[in-house]
């Protein structure tokens, strides 16, 4: 029954498709001439980007100026950065479109840095059709929206098969034979630190990286409920819990990988996301938490055959098997006026990601994933951040014919999130960074002395962060 | 310039006793050693660059595989370093002709007009060369954002107009002139301008070829303003890009160390150049015991 | 005070104009605000309310700035350990040499040319852990297996300090050479006839001749390695466990660091300016006759 639900959605969907082609968006449609003014675009392609992504992207703009000829795009190559986008809010420079993570809406627009889109997205008929928990990230407590998901992503683990294989740890169907639990994790990687040499596991412990990998591995602990690395008390005061037997359970077992196992990467203290794919592409490290949005990373960017990588669920905890869900949005400058609102709304709208499929749209995104497939990065099915069930299922469709990889490899992880076999969990809900900041700290600590006392520097970090919630927010 | 002449602690006839022609030796050893360990991390890198990621990153030798000059050019051309090295040398540019002129006439006006009240600015001068100008960058960037001169050179060029320690060290110059030229002129009825322009600058050659070159190495090597007022990539100088490779991890490991070389080569090239006036006059210059 | 000297002077300050416009809009006014902001409870870069020292007892009273304030004082031990008699020792040992002066003298000049973000992007391959970093190739040849660097809390401060003597040792040196070279060969010569050998006309004729100069270099070094920020930061991010924070790195984790507080940034902007300013007065307390200024 549900299968034929999807099969005649999936037609539907595609008839309407087919159907809009040539009458509702012939070729040089022009939307709207009267909409006059001038949009400037953050994280447009720099030229260290492939080719085809650039050509992808002056095809972008070769719509709008069809669809909207007053439109006047102006690329910008801004990337975000909390640090780099205060001031230019601030002193009026900022883009009028941005990608922050999901970490930074709520700060940004409770401060009132960020510009609001929601007449625009009424305009668009789209208003009602977020899922619920992207509408909570990205609107204040009026239900005024200041943003739009560009992509999520679900943390799980990246797979160098290579090793894998080196190490003697493949089934007979020739898949590797990935860890489940944390535990696993630890003994596999040590047979490929025996084996082969090279390091099990890369963890990427610099900044705030180990504290954010921390927590993921703290809940599959049982840091969660009622044992929460952060909760609201009674009063609505932020209270932090570092020194539960949970917590000091899971970051004991970080000193065990280190000191036990011997399986991390040499310098983790000082590698970061960039270097934890270079390590795992380049075939020194056979494991690496990362997440589907990054898979790209190690395969394209870094050198490894797509056919030589996996991705796989988040192993296991002993009390739980959580996989962290975040992402990047797209906000808007806080000067934007209700023109160039629509404006960038129309332009997210040609990029494919408002819940609309027309020609141009599934050109783009045919054209995207063949450019995927031809730089050698895996083409996977998308995490959709719209309700439309329609608009989902034709987008897979259309996926499912550029996909280059054996999906065995991919299944575990997608069949986890579907199948709800693993929960998904959003970051920590207040000044995350600052608790990856005073975690990474705990981490590194415990990775490069051996004596350290565990419960001891949990406790230092539990009372630096208490503070700084008292500082920032219980005490304002 | 008289000629030097040979002035060390040993002296001619210390070399008759067989201890002292040891310790020479000695001395002339650690010298060579000093040169390997200066120069061998430069090799190094220029070697490194030869390699690909994997290389890179597997390779437990010092040698490329190969010394195919493909990955750089391939470096060269993708990142686009010579519209960078372009940015840069705009940025460099203005910024040594704000840093001789403004810092030159302040110096003037500190070290020979001396109006009333000057040994205050003197001292506050004094005082701003003691204090790191990254302290204050905050307000410095809002500043400039007030005035609207983001997204230009132009703040770049004026803040070296504004070097506590170029201006101490024109007014240290100045001092030493001799006063009667600069009367004199006075007396012909140059105005104090004139002055300056046709008197005390080609008097101070030493002194602006010294800044000069202080200025054009760090106005090549500063990466913080810059990357906060440049945000542009059409107008981003070579040290920026290094910041934002550094920083926003967008290259590869082999590609950084290439961004590196080609980071090196215009002071590489500048210093050998300029490296007379760099290790006997600037160093005598820049200061006094 | 006749009217035209009252003239000149009004000439002489209409000269100076546009460059102190310039100094009071890149640094006077800076510092102003920084110390103003300091004393405000900030949003972002707007002043929400006066609150006095509350900002600077906040910044103080945590663990990371102790932390940092250790690791700065640190970071000056080493830089005097290493980098402070290393020039002297490098000005001795190439004047002494009778050929190849020049050469030496570009040598030990050349790395102070280099890009300082260049040269700590180059020197983390060369302290990177692992079979592949450069050091521990070169310590292979020698059969001693591969060590870590930047992950130990003893050693990071240490290494970061090397990397920057590297860079700053040779240009500093040849400060030093211009000031022995002053020195007349007629002072060793009358030594000699005194008796004196080598060792003892340098520590009874040259050292004594550069000891001002050395008080002067000494405190320049501990301004410059007081700031030390950007080193740390792309080598390091101020790890292990902070084992490498600067207080600089501290303000810059305030201002830009995720938490916005540049009221605090400016209060740690502020204690390091206090200190330096303290640092120097004890010098020209210990140097007053001897100095230039006044």
């Amino acid at each position: 029954m549900n299968r034929f639900i999807k099969l005649v959605s999936l037609l539907l969907a595609l008839c309407l498709v087919l159907a809009a082609v040539p009458f509702a968006y012939a070729e040089d449609e022009v939307i709207d001439a009267e909409l006059t003014c001038t949009i400037t675009l953050g994280n447009w392609p720099p030229d260290t980007a492939a080719d085809a992504e650039k050509a992808l992207f002056e095809g972008y703009r070769a719509t709008m100026a069809r669809q909207y000829p007053n439109v006047t795009l102006v690329p910008d190559y801004y990337s975000y950065s909390l640090s780099n986008y205060v001031p230019m809010a601030k002193g009026h420079t900022a883009p009028s479109i941005f990608q922050p993570p999901f970490t930074d809406p709520q700060l940004l627009i409770s401060q009132g840095l960020v510009g609001d889109v929601t007449d625009a997205l009424e305009q668009f008929g789209v208003l009602d059709q977020f899922s619920p928990s992207y509408v909570e990230m990205l609107a204040d407590e009026n239900g005024r929206i200041y943003g739009l998901p560009r992509d999520g992503y679900v943390l799980g683990m990246h797979i160098n098969i290579d090793l894998f294989r080196e190490a003697g740890l493949m089934t007979e169907d020739g898949l590797p034979m990935y860890p489940r639990t944390l535990q696993e994790m630890a003994e596999y990687g040590q047979i490929i630190r025996e084996k082969t040499g090279k390091a099990g596991l890369v963890f990427p412990a610099s900044e705030t990286y180990g504290g954010w990998l921390f927590t993921n591995i703290a809940w599959n602990f049982g840091c969660v409920g009622e044992n929460a690395l952060e909760y609201q008390d009674e009063d609505g005061r932020w209270v932090c819990n570092f020194t539960s037997p949970e917590c000091v359970a899971a970051m004991e077992f970080i000193r065990d990988l280190k000191w036990k196992y011997d399986i991390l990467n040499a310098d983790a203290t000082t590698t970061d996301w960039a270097g934890a794919h270079s390590l795992l592409g380049t075939g020194e490290a056979a494991m690496n938490f990362a997440a589907d949005d990054s898979v790209d990373q190690p395969t394209a960017n870094k050198g490894l055959p797509v056919d030589s990588f996996a991705l796989i669920p988040f192993p296991a905890g002993p009390e739980g098997r959580y996989a962290l869900a975040g992402g990047t949005c797209y906000m808007f400058s806080p000067d934007i006026t209700g023109d160039q609102a629509i404006a960038l709304m129309a332009y997210l709208k040609v990029l494919g990601k408002l819940p609309f499929l027309d020609d141009e749209i599934i050109a783009g995104m045919r054209a995207d994933y063949a450019a995927k497939r031809d730089r050698g990065a895996p083409v996977l099915p998308a995490i959709s951040a719209w309700t439309d069930e329609s608009y989902n299922a034709a987008k897979q469709a259309i996926i499912d014919e550029y996909c280059n990889v054996d999906m065995r490899l991919y299944n575990d992880f997608f069949d986890s999130i579907s199948e709800g076999t693993i929960t998904l969990k959003s970051e920590e809900p207040i000044f995350a960074q600052q608790l990856y900041r005073e975690l990474t700290a705990v981490v590194q600590r415990v990775i490069t002395r051996e004596g350290a006392d565990v419960t001891k520097a949990l406790l230092k970090a539990e009372e630096s962060f208490q503070e700084y919630l008292d500082d920032e927010y219980n005490d304002q | 310039m008289k000629k030097a002449v040979y002035s060390g602690v040993i002296r001619e006839y210390d070399m008759h006793s067989a201890s002292v022609r040891v310790g020479y030796a000695i001395i002339v050893l650690l010298c060579l050693l000093m040169t390997v360990v200066a120069l061998f991390p430069l090799v190094w890198v220029i070697l490194a660059g030869f390699k690909d990621l994997k290389e890179f990153m597997s390779s437990t030798s010092l040698l490329p595989a190969s010394f195919s000059l493909n990955a750089y050019v391939l470096t060269w051309t993708q990142l686009d370093i010579a519209r960078n090295y372009l940015n840069s040398s705009i940025s460099v540019a203005g910024s040594v002709v704000c840093a001789i002129v403004f810092n030159g006439l302040l110096g003037y006006g500190l070290g020979i007009l001396r109006p009333r009240g000057y040994s205050v600015v003197k001292k506050l001068v004094m005082l701003s060369l003691l204090l790191p100008t990254t302290i204050s960058i905050v307000p410095l960037f809002m500043n400039i954002q007030k005035l609207n001169l983001g997204n230009s050179f132009l703040p770049l060029w004026l803040s070296f107009g504004a070097n506590a320690m170029y201006v101490v060290l024109f007014v240290q110059f100045f001092e030493s002139l001799p006063r009667s030229i600069i009367e004199a002129g006075h007396i012909d009825g140059a105005s104090q301008l004139q002055t300056f322009f046709r008197i005390v600058l080609p008097l101070s050659k030493p002194i602006c070829a010294v800044i000069s070159i202080f200025a054009v190495n760090a106005a090549w090597s500063d990466f913080l303003l810059p990357y906060l007022v440049l945000r542009g990539a059409s107008m981003q100088t070579v040290m920026v890009r290094l910041f934002v490779f550094s920083t926003e991890q967008t290259v590869n490991a082999d590609a950084m160390m290439r961004s590196v070389v080609f980071s090196m080569i215009p002071p590489i090239i500048l210093f050998f150049i300029f490296q007379k006036q760099l290790t006997e006059n600037a160093v005598s210059v820049g200061i006094k015991g | 005070m006749s009217g035209a000297r009252g003239l000149e002077s009004a000439k002489a300050w209409l000269i100076m104009l546009p460059s102190l416009i310039l100094m009071t809009f890149f640094v006077w006014e800076p510092l102003f605000e920084s110390v103003r902001m300091s004393l405000y409870k900030t949003r972002n870069v707007e002043l929400v309310r006066f609150i006095g020292l509350e900002n600077y007892l906040s910044v103080m009273k945590k663990d990371d700035f102790l932390q940092a304030l250790t690791n700065t004082f640190s970071y000056t031990f080493w830089s005097l350990l290493i980098g402070f008699l290393l020039p002297i020792v490098l000005a001795i040992l190439i004047g002494e040499t009778r050929r190849g002066k020049g050469f030496f003298r570009t040598v030990a000049y050349l790395p102070n040319m280099l890009p300082g973000l260049a040269v700590v992007i180059l020197w983390s391959s060369f302290f990177s852990g692992g079979p592949t970093g450069v050091l521990n190739i070169l310590l292979s040849t020698f059969g001693i297996p591969p060590q870590t660097y930047l992950t130990r809390a003893d050693w990071v401060i240490p290494i970061i300090i090397l990397i920057a003597t590297w860079k700053g040792a040779g240009a500093t040196a040849l400060i030093y050479m211009a000031s022995i070279a002053g020195i007349s060969p007629e002072l060793y010569e009358a030594a000699t006839i005194d008796g004196a050998n080598v060792g003892q006309r340098i520590f009874h004729i040259l050292l004594p001749a550069i000891r001002k100069l050395t008080g002067t270099l000494l405190i320049l070094q501990i301004i410059s390695v007081f700031q030390i920020m950007y080193e740390p930061m792309v080598l390091t991010k101020g790890g292990p466990d902070n084992a490498s924070l600067s207080l600089m790195q501290l303000m810059w984790q305030y201002a830009f660091g995720g938490s916005m507080n540049y009221g605090k940034a400016s209060a740690v902007a502020v204690i390091v300016t206090i200190i330096l300013l303290l640092m120097t007065a004890v010098y020209s307390y210990f140097n007053r006759r001897e100095s230039d200024w006044e």
